[in-house]
């Protein structure tokens, strides 16, 4: 068995695509990057400039000893990202992070449920399903027809894509929660999106008594787990919390737990989510 | 330097200082808050290099900490609003302590509370666990039984907390001072009075950021600590001054990126640096600092780290030791 990592590793960037509107699709080399890298794991760049800490980016895509990112420029850190000369080499740690859990049961059948660049967490997933041997039917949710990105790569595992727009542009108008009530209950949802659509998700999950994972985002400090600084409220006794005993004065009934290190995948039926 | 005198074959450089009856092997610290006991960045970079690893400031009961976000990024900045989170000291006693002697350096254990009592009472329990040299007190919190007013900038209160520390602790004492205050100096004589072996300067530099779009604090708790090369030349400040008035050792951080940013602490004062923000981006930056420290050390034909403390400062006021051989 190779080990896990996660490596300090050099990654030289051998491909950058544009994806209109707005989307960049990097190809980076890295080998141990790329053979440890597992469902919604992530990497750590550290970008040339005055940034105080690294950008943490989903890994999208897998191929032979290079990896694959998909992002928007958000701000700084990924406009400076976008801007690099291919050749480029980039202090990269990873992978990091936690990852989904598949079924134990080869024929459950999974939903993958990825809202915007929530698909960058969903492709090392469907090739594991994939590779497994198993089910699984991918919605897909954008605003616009024009904002759906990840078809392409995601296509070649033969699982179904069901997309949904909000204005209805293309496929299911609507958003991928409405499309998934209108489906018959799948076996198991994984998701990763926008935190509103995490939310509704894990409240039909819960409704449903449907097993879920969701992959989070928090502002990262670290990306190690060394800072504190991206915890999530989760139930008292999720394993991933801290488990530190309630204080007397706590008035909070809940548990934290980091999303960089603890997650960022959690079990639906964990998360709390604060009005 | 025009003439420096480099030796044929340099004996190897000593590295190592001495922080009250600690001994270092290095002068080089990561600083509190930033490094666990050091499991996660061991994985990445040579962990025993550092001098010391600081260990998250431990609380007298178990604390949850701030609501998100904890965390915005400034110009050469990171604010932070963490809010002491940690398992309180029972748990701590009993879920991470024994695993402290798989630490592969030396371990400064740091104490935060509320009151004297509370100091106490924690600092008492960090004494003697297993790799623990020092004791370090970050005072940057609210002292309720003064109106709370902080630890740190009030000498009276401070003095109060580092004697009563003193009374039960056997190893060396370390307050870490905050720059929140008009006058560092009166604040570390206090320190040093009150019988601290050693200080540490600084800790976090208060602020906060605003979000424009939404009129609203980023950080949940609006106000936070800022880390990182921002504070810098603040932080030098305050370890010029406070060399001029104290004769104990002097750990100095904020903002260290690079060697030379280390550098800049010595010739201020400091006996040793601590590192936070940069291991965040750098995993192996204190790989770099030691180097150029040794580089220096080099340069200037020192054998012993200590001779480039104080070496900027004309006020300096702690031991300098003979320079060359
Ligand atoms: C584990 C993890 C994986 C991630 N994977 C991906 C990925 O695969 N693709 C990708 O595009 N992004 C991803 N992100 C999000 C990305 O890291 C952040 O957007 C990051 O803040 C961008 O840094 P920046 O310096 O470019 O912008 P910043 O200066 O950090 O942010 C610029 C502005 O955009 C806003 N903003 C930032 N992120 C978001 C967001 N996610 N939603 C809404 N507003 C936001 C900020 O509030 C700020 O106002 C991931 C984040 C995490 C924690
Ligand atoms: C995320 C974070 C958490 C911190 N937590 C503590 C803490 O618990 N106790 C403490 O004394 N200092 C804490 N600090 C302050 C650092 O130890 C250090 O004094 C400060 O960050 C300046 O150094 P730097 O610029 O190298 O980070 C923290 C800093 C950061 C960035
Ligand atoms: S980002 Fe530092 S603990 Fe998660």
């Amino acid at each position: 068995m190779s080990q896990s990592g996660p490596y300090l590793e050099p990654a030289t960037l051998v491909r950058r695509e544009f994806l209109p509107p707005g989307f960049w699709y990097l190809t980076l080399r890295a080998p141990q990057i790329a053979a440890a890298a597992k469902s919604a794991q992530f990497v750590a760049l550290d970008l040339p400039g005055t940034f105080m800490v690294r950008l943490p980016l989903g890994i999208y895509t897998v191929q032979d000893d290079t990896f694959s990112l998909l992002f928007q420029e958000w701000g700084e850190r990924t406009r400076r990202l976008a801007s690099l000369a291919e050749g480029t080499a980039v202090s990269c740690i990873g992978p990091l992070g936690n990852s989904f859990r598949l079924p134990e049961e080869r024929t459950t059948r999974a939903t993958l449920v990825a809202g915007g660049l929530g698909v960058a967490a969903m492709w090392l997933l469907a090739r594991e399903l994939h590779n497994a041997g198993m089910d699984a039917t991918i919605l897909l949710g954008a605003r616009s027809a024009n904002l759906l990105v990840g078809m392409r790569e995601l296509q070649i595992f033969g699982f179904p894509l069901d997309v949904c727009t909000d204005d209805g542009s293309s496929g299911f108008r609507g958003t991928v929660i409405q499309r998934l009530q209108a489906l018959a209950p799948p076996g198991v949802l994984y998701g990763c999106g926008p935190p509103g659509m995490l939310r509704a998700l894990c409240a039909y999950a819960n409704d449903h008594g449907i097993t879920c994972e969701v992959s989070l985002e928090e502002t990262f400090g670290c990306s190690l787990g060394t800072c504190w600084g991206c915890v999530v409220p989760v139930r008292r006794g999720c394993p991933q919390g801290t488990g530190y005993p309630r204080a007397e004065s706590e008035t909070r009934s809940f548990d934290v737990a980091r999303v960089c290190a603890d997650g960022t995948v959690f079990r639906a039926a964990d998360l709390v989510w604060q009005t | 330097m025009a003439d420096v005198t480099v030796p044929q074959a340099a004996p190897a450089p000593d590295l190592s200082v001495r922080i009250g009856s600690a001994t270092l092997r290095a002068p080089v610290i990561a600083a509190s808050g930033c490094y666990n006991k050091g499991d996660e960045f061991g994985r990445l970079t040579d962990v025993g290099r550092y001098g010391a690893i600081t260990l998250k400031s431990i609380t007298r009961y178990p604390r949850l900490g701030n609501d998100m976000p904890r965390l915005a990024m400034t110009p050469a900045g990171l604010l932070n609003a963490i809010g002491l989170q940690g398992p309180g000291l029972d748990h701590f006693l009993h879920h991470v302590a024994p695993a402290l002697q798989d630490v592969p350096t030396a371990v400064i254990a740091s104490a935060a509370g509320f009151s004297v009592d509370e100091f106490v009472t924690v600092a008492a329990a960090l004494d003697g666990l297993p790799n623990v040299v020092a004791i370090e007190l970050d005072v940057s919190c609210p002292n309720v039984e003064r109106e709370g007013r902080c630890f740190a900038a009030d000498a009276a209160s401070l003095a109060q907390v580092v004697a009563a520390v003193k009374q039960r602790v056997r190893l060396p004492v370390i307050p870490k001072l905050m720059p929140n205050v008009t006058d560092i100096r009166p604040i570390a004589r206090a320190a040093q009075d009150a019988g601290a072996d050693a200080i540490s300067l600084i800790n976090a530099v208060r602020g906060l950021v605003i979000d424009v779009e939404r009129a609203q604090p980023v950080l949940a708790n609006a106000a936070g600590g800022l880390t990182g090369p921002a504070i810098r030349p603040i932080a030098v400040h305050a370890v010029w001054e406070a060399a001029q008035v104290v004769t104990i050792p002097i750990i100095g951080m904020g903002g260290i990126a690079e060697g030379t940013d280390a550098l800049e602490f010595l010739f201020a004062g400091a006996t040793a640096v601590a590192i936070g923000t940069a291991n965040f981006r750098r995993p192996d930056v204190h790989l770099r600092v030691l180097e150029a420290i040794e580089r220096e050390m080099f340069r200037r034909g020192c054998r012993r780290v200590g001779e480039l403390t104080g070496l900027a400062n004309p006020g300096f006021a702690g031991p300098r030791p003979a320079a060359g051989l």
